[in-house]
């Protein structure tokens, strides 16, 4: 299968910006399944002052190099930004960002409640 | 960055240089170029350079070279041997047993034939991809005319017992058996006759032969008949009309003989080179073997490996080294292959599988680059989902 560039930049790195952080102000959110095949977990750190700013990101992901691209760059691209605000990009999106085939649009939308999911969990509500 | 490793020769191998000398020598004005069905000289030379060949591949594989009939692939001579017997004995019944691990070369004819009416038992193989010839007997009814087991599994390279199915067509007595050996000529013993087959596919380039040339073995001995799918010519005793490639049997003649030639000190070599690659995987964890080793040739090995995703596990050992996924591209998104399913593996197994299948041009040190991007691969991706 072909990748962008874009894809094969952020699959190539994507282990550096994989992991898990714990302690005070880290939400969790996964979705999908490994026995479904797409799993994409991401955990996020936020100040708990006012701006609810993410100071830090990482995912874990078991999926294709797409899913894992849109993962890694959702992480990278977290980091500053207000919890409170939208996600970095919406599934669609993504899809658009990295040229995936358009089957592939339901593994964003994992990535998509994955990262929802840890807003919550940050939050305690849905991002933007 | 270097090339990658070739470790897909169950998919195709190269053509030998020696094949490439001979097939070359059939093309030019100089050479046997003529039309085998020419009377005249250079027909005539044409012709003895093709009968040569018949007789190469016959003496490789324990037929006579009368039971030749030279197709364009093993597809071909796998569909002449399904559809040429349906339609010749189709007054005798109308039912097909085969095996669901079968190539599509074989299951798409018999999906074909139970469009037109036919019935069609699929027998599942036991976990390690054997067929227990007594699974063969008992789906055999009054109506069977046709049983197809192949005899090298191309994904996973296990070997059936076709002469003890051979034995159990012939107690029913009108059950024909055909088998696919597409895969075993240069990797185990062939042996037509000993087999007791009634037919046998063949193909030339998975034993470093040309592309585009194969043959089905027609067993003369056990009378068995087709009804020719291809008319016009006469050519091939009437069974496959066209005029014959003579440069394309004449390098499958050839590879045949090499592959005869070889088969004992390749097979031999190729084994401590599977050894040596499973040794590897096997070290990494989380890698499961699928198929059985024991009865299985020594050229594949096909492996499952846990906790990463198939897709991803390709795109990190493909630049490295040519192997075959255990899961097919039919959209964007992959189908976990019917095989490994067959076997029981589920999806996730199925998908993350790789084939490596060594050859004649395999060294060690391929195993060694396949071993460590495999380990590299399975580093990378067990970190990024945390495993």
């Amino acid at each position: 299968m072909n990748y962008s560039n874009l894809t094969q930049r952020y699959f190539d790195a994507a282990a550096a910006l994989a992991g898990v952080l714990t302690g005070p102000g880290t939400g969790r959110g996964a979705a999908g399944s490994r026995a479904h095949g797409t799993w994409v977990q991401f955990d996020l750190r936020v100040d708990p002052g006012e701006a609810r700013s993410i100071q830090a990101a990482r995912f874990l992901a078991y999926a294709c190099p797409h899913t894992i691209a849109a993962a890694a760059w959702m992480a990278e691209a977290a980091v500053g930004r207000s919890a409170r605000a939208a996600a970095p990009d919406s599934a669609q999106g993504l899809r658009e960002r990295f040229a995936i085939p358009v089957e592939k649009l339901g593994r964003l939308l994992i990535v998509e409640d994955a990262w929802n999911a840890a807003i919550k969990a940050c939050t305690g509500s849905t991002a933007g | 960055m270097n090339a990658p490793v070739y470790l897909d020769y169950a998919a195709t191998t190269p053509v030998d240089p020696r094949v490439a000398a001979v097939m070359a020598q059939c093309l030019t004005l100089q050479g046997a170029f003529g039309n085998a069905g020419s009377g005249h000289a250079f027909g005539d030379t044409a012709g003895a350079v093709v009968e040569s060949a018949r007789q190469q591949v016959a003496a490789a594989v324990g037929a006579l070279p009368a039971e030749v009939i030279f197709t364009s692939g093993a597809t071909e001579a796998n569909n002449l041997s399904i559809f040429g017997v349906a339609n010749y004995y189709r007054s005798q019944g109308q039912h097909i047993v085969t095996v669901r691990t079968e190539h599509k070369a074989v299951l798409d004819p018999c999906r074909e034939l139970e469009r037109r009416g036919w019935r069609v038992t699929y027998l599942a193989p036991r976990p390690d991809g054997m067929v227990d010839p007594a699974q063969v007997a008992a789906a055999l009814r009054a109506d069977t005319v046709l049983v197809c087991v192949m005899h090298v599994n191309n994904e996973i390279g296990v070997i059936q017992d076709v002469a003890a199915i051979a034995a159990v067509c012939a107690r029913h007595g009108a059950a024909r058996l055909h088998v696919d050996a597409a895969q075993s000529a240069g990797k185990c013993a062939l042996d037509f006759a000993a087999f007791g087959c009634d037919l046998m596919s063949l193909s030339a380039h998975k034993v470093y032969g040309p592309k585009g040339v194969g043959a089905l073995l027609v067993s003369q001995r056990r009378g068995v008949r087709l009804e020719a799918l291809h008319h016009g010519g006469g050519q091939e005793r009437g069974l496959r009309s066209g005029t014959l490639p003579t440069h394309q049997v004449a390098g499958m003649g050839a590879a045949f003989r090499l592959a005869q030639e070889s088969a004992g000190t390749e097979g031999a070599r190729a084994a401590l080179l599977r050894q040596r690659l499973w040794q590897g995987l096997s070290a990494l964890g989380g890698v499961l073997r699928n198929g059985a080793e024991a009865n299985s040739v020594p050229q594949i090995l096909n492996a499952s490996f846990a906790d990463v995703e198939g897709e991803s596990l390709l795109a990190l050992v493909w630049p490295h080294i040519a192997v075959s996924a255990g899961a097919a591209c039919t959209s964007a998104v992959r189908e976990p292959s019917y095989v490994l399913r067959a076997l029981g593996r589920d999806d996730r197994l199925a998908e993350s599988s790789l084939r490596f299948s060594l050859g004649r041009f395999t060294e060690e040190r391929d195993i060694d680059v396949a071993v460590a991007a495999v380990a590299q691969a399975l580093t990378r991706l067990r970190k990024i989902g945390g495993a």
